[in-house]
């Protein structure tokens, strides 16, 4: 009796190797424990033997018991390994190429005006924004450039056909369009819509009527900065570019204001930088960008008091700073939008 | 402007190296935009010589010994030499012992390979007279043996070419520049003194050699002088004269037109000298150009003048273009004796006016179109005068005539301490200020108020024509006192209750997502080309989008759309072997509705197939609804609520590939998306093969600066939906939405109020077999669900039946 108990186990453990599906397995179950069963056999022989071996035998029974469901559990692990593996596969190629692999980008102005915008967010101000097809009064009156300007010049300013009217784009009278030739009709929009103080950028498309070469182009990107309060002053107006300066460059960076002309500030500045650390222009003082305190004459064309309020604005080219840090030579890899280029940067 | 150092000099003590003056006028905002040395340096012991004999030299191939005589006394001398480029005969610079050349080079008597060398033959790099060092420098004029080689070549010059900003005409000359350098410096200046004393020449019995001056547009010419001059010779001007001439970028011509022009390097003020016996009927009128007037300037060209230009005419014709050009016709020649001089103010809007028409800029209408000095007129004629009796002889006759009086330009300014430290936001001391007013030349008085502070009343001289208003003093003393002293201060934020523009908001997010998901952004012109924009756009907009003076042809309307450029980049790429898949650009574009002209914030992209060899594994190649999820993205990001918004097919637009685009909205209410494939035909014109799949959205700025309103909270049901599916066998034309949408309206009927369908939703799309041809059957999803309670198979049952009989009901049928 006891011997046939261990033939059983000692069987399953051998047929149980040679399960392989789950079909087999439900067989080979049914074989020990189903009605059927070999195991289920020998329990039935409980009542015919003698009472007194009874404990032994009911003992020896739960022990074949546990064996054989211990079987039961390892061919059946056995079997969902096996079917886990068929349903994963080969092992992968980790080493293949991701199909895909090909990078995303923000073109480099849009990642250097973003870098501007956040350093300059940083201490207050916030983005401005206005339409690029302008009026001669946003473009011109407002900012003090008198009639006979050059600027105005159809050689220098692309102008819109006369009768030509913009639903979205207010004019003032029956002035010509133009496309902006600077950012700063924002800060005119601006300050016509809305009362001081004010702490705006205008980051945004210029258009100049420019023969494109490698430091010119027809459309160009400018970030143009205003601060109107009580008591901005040129030292203030210092710190602030100092401030962007060393944010972008690094903290060797230095600026210096050299006085210019122009027709909506006074004082007005150019201002130059100098940064050891760029190699290709940082060994000189370089020309960057323009400043200067903003003009009693364009605080009354907007309508602001210029004995309560005072301002600084500024203007820098975006292309320009994006070639100085990152050492491109030429404008025009900006609008060639070659695949290598753009994503060198992403 | 160019500025010579030694023409600075005759005014200020200007003994400053190339590099302090250099720095000086950058920070006094005169860009130095070039530097040119030109010139001899003093140079002793340097003369000129003649090579006698060359031979050889016996120790060494590539040396020849030459006798050379630098005295016509002495004994000529050995030298040692190693250029070969020069003949027995030729005359050179020599060096002799004891001579210092440029850069501390000492020459001594000394021993070459044996052989004694009694000085050195220069080459021109040697004498700084240029970069040549090939080899000797040949005197081809063969001045005279001996002559110290000063005497040969021009004084030491350095000549600084500086930017003058449009507001500082003053400065359009050497006594301006030098006042400003003499501030800088805190030098002296010395203005050039007058001796003629018009008033004092006394009349002749000769004829007079001018009747009358007429000034017929004193609008434009305020104020007229002339002066006569009697028995000039003319030649050419002396040395010193051409040399600062040339120095300045002039032509020398001859002493009378030298003399004029020198005076106007010098004082800025512009003259014009007559030939008097070409003025015709002994006066000169000054009046508007008649229409189609023609008169030959002096550069030898032909113009055809108009009103309101001015003239300045004699009896017969006109002989200047006021304050541009003369005419060839009054031109100071050999043969004139007797001249007539003008100093004049003319009107700047006039003079730039006419120069502009006439595509002329004479050094004359460039200071005259910015605004010359109005009282500097009798000064600088009578310093003309001066020059021309001093180097062309001459006398003066009798008074000048005058028209006219110079109009009042001098003003007077207020400005105290508080004043500019609130605009400089730091203290200048009083007397820094005093020093700049003085230095500057403004007539500066300090009062005092009755309260006790300080303040200036400043006077301005005429030729300072910038200066109005206490601010315009702030600036100077700024750039006087220096702005490398603007002390380095912390930033000051004020906080301002005011928020980026949603443009730019939604320009970066659009930007940011779509790099996200693997599209590169590109960057294209606004202006295309007016084909483009005819065939890709509409012939009627493309008139309306036209600039009125494009630069080039390819670049002659405003774009109505990204898409082309972005075709553009695909092919640019693809022509150069890169092989891109998703191109995006955000930008503003202008369209055209019903006659209106809007412009429009637009995001685009275009998705392309790769090619089938370019992966190891296959790719989901882009469809349209993978476009149009990217396009219903981007709607979101600019909180476009077009959620339940659907696509309508694009028909009839000759940019989309009809059956295969459709749109959402429209711009003109407030936002547009479109979302499909490239019309094959338009491709073709871009040589694109393949598909190219492209989205976009149009946003007017008014919409997404709409305030959006905060989402207020919805509760969500926390118990289970059921769901329930339902088969429509349908017309092949029917779109889903279409049935749908009858389906929600089937729904709405069938609702008991007790609970809703949640969502309905296509789930498949199905055709052919057990299919009648030209059917199809669309398979919905409908969930129900409540919000207070599980629902029961049996209500959900009696709902879902009471659907399909009102669908039914419709006409639609259910797939068995």
């Amino acid at each position: 009796m006891q011997e046939t108990l261990d033939t059983i186990v000692d069987d399953a453990a051998k047929d149980g190797n040679a399960v392989t599906s789950r079909a087999q397995f439900e067989t080979f179950k049914a074989g020990l424990m189903g009605p059927r069963g070999s195991f289920t056999q020998q329990r039935k022989q409980m009542g015919r033997i003698p009472r007194e071996e009874r404990p032994a035998f009911g003992k020896k029974l739960n022990e074949i018991k546990n064996r054989l469901e211990r079987i039961l559990t390892e061919t059946l692990e056995k079997i969902e390994k096996l079917e886990s593996a068929s349903r994963l596969g080969l092992s992968i190629d980790p080493t293949l190429p991701s199909p895909e692999e090909q990078p995303g980008s923000l073109h480099l102005l849009t990642q250097v005006r973003e870098e501007l915008c956040a350093i300059f967010r940083q201490i207050g101000f916030v983005v401005a924004e206005g339409p690029e097809v302008e009026t001669e009064f946003f473009c011109f009156d407002a900012l003090n450039t008198p009639p006979d300007h050059p600027a105005r010049d159809l050689q220098d300013t692309y102008y819109l056909p006369e009768k030509i009217h913009f639903a979205n784009i207010p004019q003032r009278e029956e002035e010509r369009y133009v496309l902006r030739s600077h950012t700063s009709t924002v800060q005119i929009r601006t300050m016509l819509d809305k009362p001081p103080p004010l702490r705006i950028i205008s980051p945004g498309r210029c258009f100049r009527r420019d023969t494109p070469d490698a430091t010119h182009s027809a459309n160009f990107h400018q970030i143009e900065g205003l601060f109107v309060d009580k008591n901005v002053t040129v030292k203030d107006l210092k710190a602030d570019l100092d401030y962007c300066f060393q944010s972008l460059m690094g903290k060797e960076a230095r600026t210096r204001f050299r006085p210019h002309f122009f027709p909506y500030t006074e004082p007005s500045f150019e201002v130059d930088f100098y940064s050891g650390h760029l190699a290709k222009v940082g060994a000189e003082w370089t020309e960057i960008m323009g400043c200067g305190i903003v003009d009693p004459s364009v605080f009354e064309a907007v309508g602001y008091d210029p004995e309560v309020w005072t301002g600084y604005a500024f203007g820098l080219g975006i292309e320009r700073i994006a070639m100085i840090l990152y050492g491109v030579d030429d404008i025009r890899y900006f609008y060639q939008n070659d695949l290598r280029f753009l994503q060198q940067f992403s | 402007m160019k500025v010579s150092q030694q023409w600075l000099k005759r005014y200020i003590d200007l003994d400053r190296s190339r590099d302090e003056i250099e720095k000086a006028l950058t920070l006094i905002g005169f860009e130095v935009e070039g530097v040119e040395e030109t010139g001899l340096p003093l140079l002793e012991r340097v003369v000129v010589g003649e090579v006698l004999t060359s031979e050889p030299h016996p120790n060494a191939d590539r040396l020849t010994v030459c006798n050379v005589s630098v005295s016509d006394e002495e004994e000529p001398g050995t030298i040692v030499c190693g250029a070969k480029n020069y003949k027995v005969g030729d005359r050179v610079p020599v060096a002799l012992a004891g001579a210092v050349l440029p850069g501390n080079f000492k020459i001594k008597k000394s021993k070459l390979r044996g052989v004694v060398s009694d000085g050195m033959m220069c080459s021109a790099r040697e004498l700084q007279l240029g970069d040549d060092h090939q080899g000797l420098l040949i005197l081809a004029d063969r001045p005279s043996i001996g002559t110290p080689i000063n005497d040969v070549f021009p004084e030491r010059d350095t000549v600084f070419d500086i930017e003058v900003t449009p507001n500082r005409p003053d400065c359009l000359s050497h006594v301006g520049v030098a006042r400003e350098l003499a501030a800088r410096f805190g030098l002296s200046l010395e203005y050039p003194q007058v001796k003629s004393r018009p008033l004092d020449s006394t009349p002749n019995r000769l004829p007079a050699l001018l009747e009358k001056v007429e000034v017929e547009v004193p609008d434009k010419c305020p104020h007229y002088r002339a002066y006569c001059i009697r028995g000039v010779q003319i030649g050419p001007s002396p040395q010193w004269m051409q040399r600062l001439l040339k120095a300045a970028g002039l032509r020398p011509i001859n002493n009378v037109v030298d003399a004029t022009n020198f005076v106007l390097l010098e004082l800025g003020q512009p003259l014009h000298a007559f030939d008097a016996a070409k003025i015709r009927g002994g006066k000169l009128i000054i009046r508007q150009a008649r229409q189609g007037e023609e008169i030959v300037t002096l550069d030898d060209r032909r113009r055809i003048l108009t009103p309101p230009s001015t003239v300045i005419a004699d009896a017969e014709r006109s002989l200047v273009i006021a304050g541009v050009m003369g005419s060839i016709d009054a031109e100071v020649d050999e043969g004139t004796t007797d001249l007539v001089l003008e100093a004049a103010y003319f009107r700047p809007s006039n003079i730039r006016w006419t120069s502009r028409r006439l595509n002329l800029v004479s050094d004359s209408s460039y200071r005259f179109s910015r605004g010359v000095d109005a009282k500097g007129t009798e000064y600088a004629a009578l310093r003309a005068i001066d020059i021309i009796q001093e180097i062309a002889g001459g006398r003066l006759e009798g008074p000048p005539f005058v028209v006219g009086e110079p109009p009042l330009v001098e003003r007077e300014i207020e400005i105290g301490p508080r004043f500019i430290c609130s605009r400089l936001g730091f203290d200048v001391d009083n007397s820094s200020i005093n020093e700049v007013f003085d230095a500057l030349g403004l007539y500066a008085r300090k009062q005092e108020r009755a309260d006790g502070s300080i303040y200036w009343t400043v006077g301005i001289p005429s030729y300072r024509l910038d200066l109005e208003r206490p601010i315009d003093l702030v600036e100077e003393i700024l750039r006087i006192y220096g702005t490398d002293k603007i002390p380095t201060a912390r930033v000051v934020v004020p906080g301002l209750l005011q928020k980026d523009d949603p443009v730019d908001v939604c320009k970066r997010k659009s930007a940011e997502y779509l790099s996200g998901r693997h599209f590169n952004e590109c960057i294209n012109y606004s202006m295309r080309s007016a084909e483009e924009v005819d065939q890709w756009y509409s012939h009627a907009a493309a008139s309306s989008l036209q600039l009125a003076n494009p630069l080039a042809s390819d670049q002659s309307h405003l774009r109505p759309s990204l898409v082309p450029g972005l075709l553009d980049s695909l092919r640019f790429n693809r022509n150069r072997g890169n092989a891109p898949l998703r191109l995006f650009e955000t930008g503003n574009v202008w369209r055209e509705r019903d006659g209106r002209l809007w412009e429009l914030f637009s995001v685009a992209f275009l998705m392309v197939q790769e090619s089938a060899s370019s992966q190891w594994i296959e790719r989901q190649s882009p469809d349209f609804f993978q476009v149009a999820g990217v396009v219903r993205n981007l709607l979101r990001l600019a909180d476009a609520d077009a959620d339940e918004t659907p696509f309508a097919p694009i028909e009839s637009e000759d940019s989309w590939q009809e059956g295969h685009a459709a749109a959402i909205s429209d711009y003109t209410l407030g936002f547009q998306a479109k979302a499909g494939m490239i019309n094959l035909a338009m491709l073709k014109k871009w040589d694109l093969e393949g598909t190219v799949w492209a989205g976009l959205v149009y946003l007017r700025p008014a919409f997404l600066r709409n305030p959006v309103s905060r989402q207020g909270f919805r509760s969500i049901s926390q118990y289970p939906p059921v769901s329930k599916d339902l088969a429509l066998v349908v017309n092949e034309d029917i779109l889903a939405e279409q049935v749908k949408v009858a389906l929600r309206k089937a729904a709405q009927d069938a609702s008991t109020g007790a609970f809703d369908v949640e969502s309905i939703s296509v789930f498949d799309v199905y055709r052919g077999k057990g299919l009648p041809e030209g059917k199809k059957s669309l398979a919905f999803k409908l969930v129900f669900r409540s919000m207070d309670r599980t629902l029961t198979d049996i209500e959900v049952n009696r709902a879902f039946e009471a659907i399909q009989r009102s669908i039914v009901a419709e006409g639609y049928t259910l797939r068995e």
